[in-house]
């Protein structure tokens, strides 16, 4: 009785799921057959016919889509970890000013916080762009000679060139991400007992050795879960690269959708590379996460 | 005569404590006054603020024709007071009671203010646009994804094993893929999906995507509240001879949804943030009325000044509803702890 | 009059094949008080919550109140129609945090009997005025001690006027001072003639109200007797040997 009950629910669920879905493709048949498309990937192959203004491997416009597609994919990976490592580097200064001892050194990162937070990453994107880099006049260089330059056509350090929209996409994804890594490694350095300063501290251990010794290596379980969703967040915000003409993943795929008039297939391409993308980062933290505790705990 | 110290220890205490602490705030404090000072300048000398003043009707309302611009400034109204009630009002209990009702027939009255029908001559969608266009997107959106985030949160606790994979699969999926991809999708799919003949128009494609992309952000929300719900209340409402439905309905999903809220207030400014993304998607929200005002030759290069204007009102918006979030964060543990 | 709860031969086993309950054979005669006494880990919360359907088991018969339980035969509905007969009181209270005092009582009145709201409150309030807490109608479980939850708690389970109270260790969780509050009302309930089987520590609670003892020890049944035999001549060594170590505390 009871089982059949359950059965019963289960099947008739299913039965409404398959029904929409059917009556969805169903509706998707008839309106591509209207536009004469069909479904297939048969175009990857042909050639692109746009140009690409930065591709990290060879690229002209007589690649194919598939070719033109990859590259975008790379594009998408460099700039999802430069920023990883410099909103990374920049969140845990501020999450580590925000509870530590200068008052004004407090106040400023909570406005940080608080001002990034509240407003929206496209807005930031757009700021860093046409007003923080193409605003520039001139060129802007460091004291140091060539080490570093600025100007409106984007960053040249050391020599490697980064173009205006890369520089600007960093910025936006790392200061924008910044602010929420710092809350988590707030929120983990809150975790640890009260007890563990107070221990420390009447061992004579100065609050940086402290805080370096004792008090990370037992916020890091509490911090690394917040660090990953932040990760995927920055991997999932990158695609807002189109807003300042990088040519990502995402943005290759658009304009690849807008000449073929393919969208079931740019959406497919699009989300299979997202899925791997998130698995690369779940993984990769997984991967530190268990080291982190194989090298924090011994047992 | 202490009193007088005081001040002075505790500064010395919480900045200049040694020397590294010293030169720290040295540094913030002069170059904080260096940015104030040059902030202060622009904003009176350097600015120009025309761009903001002889638009403001557009930033707030979009293209809403003229004569009936009291409908939209009415919703935005009623938006800022239910906000300040929600924060400051007085404690009526009566009042607290009925503000969660308030703020679900919130959508509704602005569907109605903007639309017209029933008395009301009707606006067509694409007039729409602006703060108004950005509230409309963000509440409704919000009333429709959080019984459907609900429903997918109780399908992946489900004991039915098909209930429970689908509403896995689906929220893994959702929660995979960046916004702006179900957005542009959403807009260019949605039509493909529908019979042939039925159309909508593009503001409800953007609802229908911010709902199947929030939904499953709020089903984890509220599947973490679920799971904080101890197994022991389940098996209280079992000895009463309860039915499971009346269980999850009137024992674990309140508790659920309360523990749930101030997440879901997060989730919320979240949203509101994310409706900027239809700029890029040709709706004349918020950011996009800017970016199409500085397009306008008039206004052209103004961008700091419609920049900072923007961040301004998002700021303000999210700034209260990250404070009501607080707020019910507290009164919660204020409930929980005693009276 | 038939037994209210009569068990023949009740097993449970868990994984690695630890046994619950080994070979259980026990009855509940209407009106009386069964105490059931073991050290932890014996068997005694296990073997209470089958009586309303929280556990299942793995072979024997239980039959509650005329209704039988087999163990293949764990029908929702069965279990539901015992459940409205039978009251229990947790360790831990489980009111429900988010409903006063009185919508705690009324709930299951309301929604499960279908009485009147009406009617359901006046009876509430009767309830709650027997256990001396009738000005707490209003408030809410959090702002109540411990020993005033527990009696909300009673309250409850009397409010589907059940024919069989369990008590799952309903004092263990309570301040000391708070302790005999909660016994109070048990024992006026067992004066009342309510049919009880009660797992707790209280020795006093035991010899005063308990019409028969129950010593469980991994998950078997050691010896039944009247207080009087069990605590002055236990059966049993290792019955004499537990109430010793409870004694000391």
């Amino acid at each position: 009785m009871k089982i059949s009950y359950k059965a019963t629910t289960q099947i008739l669920i299913a039965l409404i799921v398959i029904s929409i879905i059917c009556i969805l493709i169903n509706n998707l048949t008839v309106n591509l057959i209207k536009t004469g498309l069909g479904f297939s990937f048969g175009w990857l192959f042909r050639p692109a016919s746009f140009a690409l203004a930065e591709h990290p491997l060879p690229y002209s416009p007589s690649d194919s889509y598939a070719w033109a597609l990859f590259i975008g994919w790379l594009n998408s990976l460099k700039v999802i970890f430069y920023s990883l490592l410099l909103a990374t580097l920049i969140g845990t200064c501020v999450g580590l000013f925000r509870v530590g001892k200068n008052v004004l050194l407090r106040l400023v990162s909570a406005g940080y916080i608080a001002i990034i937070r509240q407003t929206p990453l496209l807005l930031q994107l757009m700021f860093w762009y046409f007003v923080a880099i193409l605003g520039i006049k001139g060129t802007i260089a460091s004291p140091i000679g060539s080490v570093l330059s600025i100007s409106n056509q984007g960053i040249n350090l050391l020599g490697i060139k980064l173009s205006a929209e890369f520089t600007s996409l960093l910025l936006g994804l790392s200061v924008f991400t910044s602010a929420y890594i710092a809350e988590v490694v707030r929120g983990g350095i809150n975790s640890v007992d009260k007890g563990q300063w107070e221990s420390f501290r009447s061992l004579g251990l100065k609050d940086s050795t402290g805080l370096y010794k004792i008090i990370i290596p037992q916020a890091l379980p509490a911090i690394l879960p917040g660090l990953t969703s932040q990760y995927l967040n920055l991997a999932k915000n990158s695609t807002l690269a189109i807003a300042v003409g990088y040519s990502d993943i995402y943005a290759i795929n658009d304009t690849i959708i807008n000449q073929t008039g393919r969208p079931i297939e740019g959406f497919i391409i699009l989300l299979l590379s997202f899925l791997f993308l998130n698995l690369i980062i779940s993984n990769g933290m997984e991967y530190l996460n268990t080291a982190i505790i194989r090298s924090s705990n011994p047992y | 005569m202490k009193n007088r110290y005081k001040p002075i220890k505790y500064i010395k205490r919480v900045a200049f404590s040694n020397k590294l602490d010293s030169i720290i705030s040295l540094t913030i404090i002069s170059f904080g006054l260096v940015f104030l000072i040059s902030l202060v300048k622009w904003v009176i000398f350097s600015a120009n603020w025309n761009v903001v003043r002889l638009n403001l009707p557009l930033f707030f309302f979009g293209s809403f024709p003229n004569d009936q611009l009291w409908r939209p400034g009415l919703w935005i109204s009623l938006f800022a007071i239910l906000s300040f009630t929600t924060l400051w009002g007085p404690p009526w209990s009566w009042l607290r009671k009925n503000l969660p009702l308030l703020w679900v027939s919130f959508a509704p009255i602005g569907v109605f203010l903007l639309a017209g029908g029933c008395g009301l001559s009707p606006v067509e969608s694409r007039n729409w646009g602006g703060l108004t266009l950005t509230i409309l997107l963000t509440s409704c959106s919000a009333i429709i994804s959080l019984p459907l985030g609900i429903a997918l949160a109780l399908g992946r606790q489900s004991a039915l094993p098909v209930v429970k994979k689908l509403s896995s699969i689906y929220i893994d999926t959702m929660r995979s893929v960046p916004l702006i991809a179900v957005l542009f999708f959403g807009q260019l799919l949605i039509p493909l999906f529908l019979p042939v003949g039925l159309e909508i128009n593009r503001v409800c494609r953007a609802i229908i995507a911010f709902t199947l992309f929030v939904s499953a952000y709020i089903a984890e929300d509220v599947r973490g509240g679920l799971q904080s719900i101890p197994r022991t209340q389940q098996e209280a409402g079992e000895v009463l001879g309860l039915h499971p439905f009346q269980i999850t309905y009137l024992i674990i999903l309140p508790q659920a949804l309360r523990i749930a809220l101030p997440s879901l207030t997060n989730q919320a400014v979240g949203l509101l943030q994310n409706t900027s993304l239809m700029a890029i998607l040709g709706l004349v929200e918020l950011l996009g009325i800017g970016r199409s005002i500085l397009a306008n030759p008039e206004f052209i290069g103004r961008y700091i000044e419609v920049y900072i204007w923007l961040a301004a009102i998002y700021w303000v918006i999210c700034t209260v509803m990250a404070l009501i979030a607080r707020h019910l964060e507290q009164q919660m543990s204020l409930e929980k702890k005693d009276l | 009059m038939p037994p209210i709860v009569k068990a023949t031969n009740l097993t449970k086993s868990y994984s690695k094949g630890i046994l619950a309950l080994d070979n259980v054979s026990i009855s509940v005669e209407p009106g009386e008080v069964l105490v059931v006494m073991g050290p932890s880990g014996s068997g005694k919360s296990t073997l209470i919550r089958t009586f309303n359907g929280l556990e299942t088991f793995d072979s024997g018969q239980l039959n509650i109140l005329g209704i039988s339980l087999d163990c293949q035969n764990n029908e929702e509905r069965k279990i539901r129609r015992i459940r409205k007969r039978v009251g229990m009181v947790f360790q831990q209270f489980n009111l429900f945090p988010h409903l006063s005092i009185l919508e705690n009582i009324t709930l299951a009145p309301i929604k499960v009997q279908k009485k009147k709201r009406d009617d359901a409150e006046q009876n509430a309030l009767i309830l709650l005025s027997q256990m001396g807490i009738a000005s707490h109608a209003k408030k809410y479980p959090s702002q109540l001690s411990g020993g005033e939850q527990q009696r909300v708690a009673i309250a409850r389970a009397l409010a589907l006027k059940p024919e069989l109270l369990l008590f799952d260790e309903p004092t263990s969780a309570l301040d000391p001072e708070r302790v005999n509050e909660v016994l109070d009302a048990m024992r006026r309930l067992a004066t009342q003639g309510m049919s009880m089987v009660v797992v707790t520590h209280e020795i006093n609670f035991a010899k005063e109200v308990g019409d028969r003892i129950l010593f469980m020890d991994s998950g078997k049944v050691i010896e039944t007797s009247t207080p009087d035999i069990f605590f002055l001549n236990a059966k049993h060594e290792r019955s004499r040997k537990f109430l010793n170590q409870i004694k000391k505390k």
